[in-house]
């Protein structure tokens, strides 16, 4: 009896009934509520002349061991706050998501320290010199971890990536002020349209000419086109997929999106590309949120150490990724399943299943992180609006935006190591020689137009993103 | 969908417990989530061994006994 028989077998066990599935029970909401929440403690902080500084506290710069000794030994109190401050949310988040709380704290204890300890090294003036950029350095590291399996597969309970991620993106959305994503919004959706229905047909069209079923050759598709592991769940039940076709599709992604966070950078930083240009290329080419954003940040870490690159390298890098790949390309998924769900109906062989997605979906399937992400940023416009342009500059800086991009960036910390830390990849499906070839075709011509798109198309103006 | 209809949140094949949902598709918590807002309801046929939505339909419907 497989798991998925068994898990049927025991009835309402398996399904949430209709009406529980609600918001509390999705990562996107808490992701939001608690990125909404710091940004408007923060805000609050800064209106009465008090800070989140203190307890958004980040490594600093060390060249010698002794340099950060003495930075951990200054400081350890604002850490330890720190760490109870991530340790009670993100334990309240995950228990009510339906992780057990006996797994979820030690797995965040060990995340945390091990993301101190990785942040710590990419602290270090040398770093930069070895390749040792924090997202990449967190990933080799989980995966070594996860594949001696040296930790029990328990504590995955507190190493959701999805979370983090979304969290993060909603905490970035604070650093961007809505003019910035007014005026970059279009050309992100317009360039992540095109590489989005160019990759998709790619792929379909070269699965069916080699033998596969449409419904795979559709999940193959938006696993490439669209927003990955996430896009092809969801376009498996609007089309009425088989299991194992996803389980297949699930793999190809984590295979090629891992690879591509360490290829991008480095190919980007070959051809010494502008930090926006070069993530603007990473947000076209990724398969998925959490690998894009580790590796637009080593790019960003990569291009602020070319000389005469700008102080914000990396915000522009992750910034360019962001809008292209979470404003241009996740959003269009409820599109996506609606109208794959149309032509299965109509057009493929029946399975027995009567389906039809409707327009309302466009909505419930709509990433709501993207909501935080932009409301994030129309209340920092407004805290900046209020207080006025000329004071907001740099007193918000130091005590408003900075304290709330480095709780970000622990917020991706924890997910790029997430990520590695569930790769075991001998859990993953075996993947087929047709599958692996058609969506290859596809990352073929994705990372090509997206670099024809982003560097030679509209390359000056992710040069100049927020400058 | 109205109570009493006979889609697949109330059959006994169909399974979109997160948990269930992400241990029958290993790899999937990697780099999304089976509690991601994108995935609504859906959950697994374990008859037709086939992704679904909730408000999906067959003739293979087989209510789920109540407990108790």
């Amino acid at each position: 009896m497989s798991d998925i028989a068994r898990d049927a077998a025991a009835s309402r066990l398996g399904t949430v009934p209709a009406g529980a599935d609600a918001f509390w029970r999705k990562d996107d909401w808490w992701a939001v509520a608690i990125g909404l929440g710091v940004i408007a403690v923060a805000a609050a902080l800064f209106t009465f002349g008090s800070s989140l500084a203190w307890l958004a506290i980040i490594p600093a710069k060390w060249t010698t061991p002794d340099q950060l000794a003495s930075h951990f030994a200054a400081n350890w109190p604002r850490y330890v706050a720190q760490f109870a401050l991530w340790l009670v949310v993100v334990t309240v988040a995950l228990v009510a998501l339906g992780q057990r709380l006996r797994d979820t704290v030690p797995a965040f204890v060990f995340l945390y320290a091990l993301s101190v300890a990785i942040f710590a090294l990419g602290q270090w003036a040398s770093a930069i010199r070895y390749n040792l950029e924090p997202p990449l350095v967190a990933l080799v590291v989980g995966l070594a971890i996860a594949n001696l399996r040296l930790l029990p597969r328990g504590l995955d309970a507190g190493f959701r990536v999805e979370f983090y991620i979304k969290l993060g993106v909603v905490l970035l959305g604070a650093t961007l002020p809505l003019t910035l994503i007014a005026w970059a919004g279009p050309v992100a959706l317009l360039q992540a349209s095109v590489v989005s229905v160019v990759t998709f047909l790619v792929i379909f069209f070269a699965a069916r000419s080699l033998g596969i079923d449409p419904r795979f050759a559709a999940v193959l598709g938006v696993g490439g086109a669209v927003c990955g592991v996430s896009a092809a769940i969801a376009i498996a039940a609007a089309v009425g997929a088989r299991r194992q076709d996803a389980a297949v599709v699930i793999s190809i992604v984590i295979g090629w999106a891992i690879l591509m966070i360490f290829a991008l950078p480095f190919a980007a930083g070959a051809l010494v590309l502008p930090a926006g240009v070069g993530g603007a290329w990473i947000g076209t080419s990724e398969f998925a949120d959490a690998a894009g954003l580790a590796a637009a940040q080593a790019y960003g870490d990569i291009a602020a150490k070319v000389p005469g690159a700008h102080a914000g390298a990396v915000d522009q890098s992750v910034a360019a990724f962001t809008l292209m790949k979470v404003v241009g390309r996740d959003v269009w998924i409820g599109i996506w399943a609606m109208v794959l769900s149309i032509v299965a109906a109509t057009r493929w062989e029946a399975t027995g299943i009567t389906s039809r997605v409707g327009a309302v979906d466009i909505w419930r399937r709509f990433p709501k992180f993207v909501i935080g992400f932009l409301l994030a940023s129309i209340f920092i416009t407004l805290v900046a609006q209020r207080v006025g342009h000329a004071q907001f500059g740099h007193a918000a800086t130091t005590d408003l935006v900075t304290p709330i991009k480095n709780l970000r960036t622990w917020a991706f910390a924890f997910g790029f190591l997430s990520i590695g830390l569930t790769t075991r990849v001998s859990d993953l499906a075996r993947v087929g020689v047709r599958p692996l070839l058609a969506f290859s075709s596809g990352v073929v011509v994705n990372v090509g137009l997206g670099f024809v798109l982003s560097v030679l198309v509209f390359g000056g103006y992710w040069a100049h993103l927020g400058q | 969908m109205r109570p009493g209809e006979a889609h697949c949140i109330a059959c006994r094949y169909f399974v979109n417990d997160p948990a269930a949902f992400e241990r029958a598709l290993p790899g999937l918590a990697v780099l999304s989530s089976a509690r991601a807002a994108s995935r609504v309801g859906d959950g697994l046929c374990s008859h037709h061994d086939r992704h679904v939505p909730e408000t999906a339909s067959c003739a293979a419907f087989a209510l789920v006994a109540p407990h108790g």
